[in-house]
């Protein structure tokens, strides 16, 4: 397989106030074939936003490589980053503007992707209308309707409910078993990382500690029992590297997190 | 409607306070606007009037264009900040008579020196305003729509302008409020006409009536501005935002 993106070697560091500058990304390689879905799992901090800006060509002060190719890239963000003074639609108009699509094209773009994600009705609501949850997912409607061929996505569905993020993970799937887009898709939640990924990369303090390859065929179920089975193990490794790291000042604390992450799923998979 | 109560609140305020001065030195209501009309009927008022709005216009116009500039530009770059923030902070300092007196002097008891003094005077405070809106433009937007490929003049025209829009609103509002108050001084001490220099005519033949009927007018004409163009331009422009509830 071709890889559409080929990090080596990227270092970067960010100089604080008071001038010492602390080294975020420590020395990445990473390729992504073209189609891949890969994850990247870690706790907060650890640099996948930094890692994310440097892909979609945002940041350009770092060492080493990062070449990115395969088509345009679609970067949805932590935050919905929604232009305030637009509406939904003038917001999906605005990026397809931008990106110089079809406009013959356009008006079936945005229609199957509102459509895909429940907001048809909310076309003319502006952002200040919808809730936290609705712009995530018009975010990810924007980032869609350009048709990137890679698309980068730094934690989409953590401020959704369940539910709702449920749905937009199968979505997402059956998306991207169609159109075999390349997509990099940054996590804190294993059990979202296993349903998804091809593989996964577990990442902790600006470092790749593990790669995990995803086994289970597709399409995929989301209450399938292998799924559960790899996330709980993906966990465990994730525990062990946290007791071999050697400055275990900062990070132990977020390691909870990706345990309740796993707890709340459980726990909604026994429910629903 | 509170705005109306509150208006008809301060003209009974201002006729009680009338009564404890004898009327030749603090008329009413009532009286200023008699006088107020009997100024109207004559005709006499237009002229003023119109010589004091084209100042009023003319001087936020070049105001604008000096300050929204400058407060750009000081926005965008920490070195034109640097050299130019003690030459903003030194134009605000400097009182308004003092432009007023060198427009004067250099440029002759003209209407053109007027409007620059007026300018002047008004553009450091229109700069400060932007500056402050530059500064704060969200640039995550920004690197959003540099992620849709959103060539250079797009990013300028869709996303920066909108943003710093507000802050070119609000700075030619306060500006007004400035240039009201400097084109009343600037017509006082060197032009033939206007709402300045006829308050200051009536002043020096100590008709309290007419002062203070011009007064009325100037601030009749203010209210009017404020209301009929400034509001509903800034209602249209911002329908999208919210209501803030305090
Ligand atoms: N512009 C910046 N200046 C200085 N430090 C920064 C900057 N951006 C990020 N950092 C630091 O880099 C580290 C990694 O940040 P990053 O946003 O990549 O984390 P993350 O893995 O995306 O976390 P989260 O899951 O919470 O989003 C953090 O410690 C953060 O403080
Ligand atoms: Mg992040």
């Amino acid at each position: 397989m071709n890889s559409v993106i080929e990090v080596a070697s990227l270092r970067k560091s960010f100089t604080g106030r008071d001038g010492t500058s602390r080294a975020v990304l420590k020395d990445l390689d990473l390729q992504v074939g073209a189609g891949e879905f890969l994850c990247i799992l870690g706790p907060s901090g650890c640099g996948k936003s930094t890692l994310l800006n440097v892909l979609a060509g945002l940041d350009k002060v770092y060492e080493g490589q990062a070449r990115v190719s395969g088509g345009r890239v679609g970067y949805l963000f932590q935050e919905p980053r929604l232009l305030p003074w637009l509406t939904a639609e003038g917001n999906l108009d605005f990026a397809l503007d931008s990106c110089k699509v079809e406009p013959s094209r356009r008006s079936e773009l945005k229609s199957r992707y509102l459509a895909m994600t429940g907001l048809s009705d909310y076309r003319d609501y502006y952002p200040h209308q919808i809730s936290g949850g609705m712009a995530q997912r018009l975010a990810l409607v924007r980032a869609l309707c350009v048709e990137p061929g890679i698309l980068l996505m730094d934690e989409p569905f953590s401020g959704l409910d369940e539910i709702t993020a449920r749905r937009i993970r199968s979505d997402l799937l059956s998306i991207w078993e169609e159109t075999r887009k390349t997509i990099v898709f940054v996590t804190h939640n294993a059990y979202e990382a296993c349903f998804l990924a091809d593989r996964i990369l577990v990442m902790l303090g600006g470092a790749f500690r593990q790669e995990v390859r995803v086994p289970i065929a597709r399409p995929r179920s989301y209450d399938d029992p292998a799924v559960f089975q790899l996330s709980r193990d993906v966990i465990k490794a994730f525990g062990d590297e946290i007791d071999r790291e050697p400055a275990p000042s900062a990070i132990p604390l977020t390691e909870p997190s990706l345990v309740d992450d796993l707890d709340r799923h459980a726990a909604a998979r026994m429910n629903i | 409607m509170l705005k109306l109560l509150s208006m008809v609140a301060a003209v009974i305020v201002w006729g009680l306070l009338s009564l404890t001065l004898p009327p030749e030195i603090f008329p009413g209501p009532i009286e200023t606007a008699r006088t107020l009309w009997g100024e109207v009927v004559g005709g006499q008022v237009w002229t003023d009037l119109a010589m004091t709005m084209l100042r009023v216009v003319g001087g936020l116009v070049i105001a604008l264009m000096l300050g929204v500039p400058v407060g750009v530009l000081m926005g965008l770059s920490r070195r034109a900040e640097g050299i130019l923030d003690v030459w903003v902070m030194i134009g605000l300092t400097v009182p308004s008579l003092c432009y007023a007196i060198m427009a004067f002097m250099w440029f002759g008891l003209n209407e053109g020196a007027a409007i620059i003094a007026i300018a002047v005077t008004a553009a450091p405070s229109i700069t400060i305003n932007i500056w402050e809106g530059v500064k704060n433009v969200d640039t995550r937007l920004v690197a959003m729509a540099r992620v849709f490929e959103a060539s250079r003049p797009a990013i300028v025209r869709r996303v920066l302008m909108p943003q710093i829009f507000p802050y070119v609103m609000a700075s030619a509002r306060f500006g007004l409020g400035i240039i009201w108050k400097i084109t009343v001084l600037v017509e006082l001490i060197g032009r033939p006409n206007g709402v300045g220099f006829k308050l200051f005519y009536w002043y020096q033949l100590a008709d309290m009536r007419q002062v203070l009927a011009w007064t009325l007018l100037f601030t009749i004409i203010m209210l009017l501005i404020e209301l009929l163009i400034l509001k509903p331009i800034e209602r249209r422009i911002f329908a999208w935002r919210p209501q803030v509830a305090v």
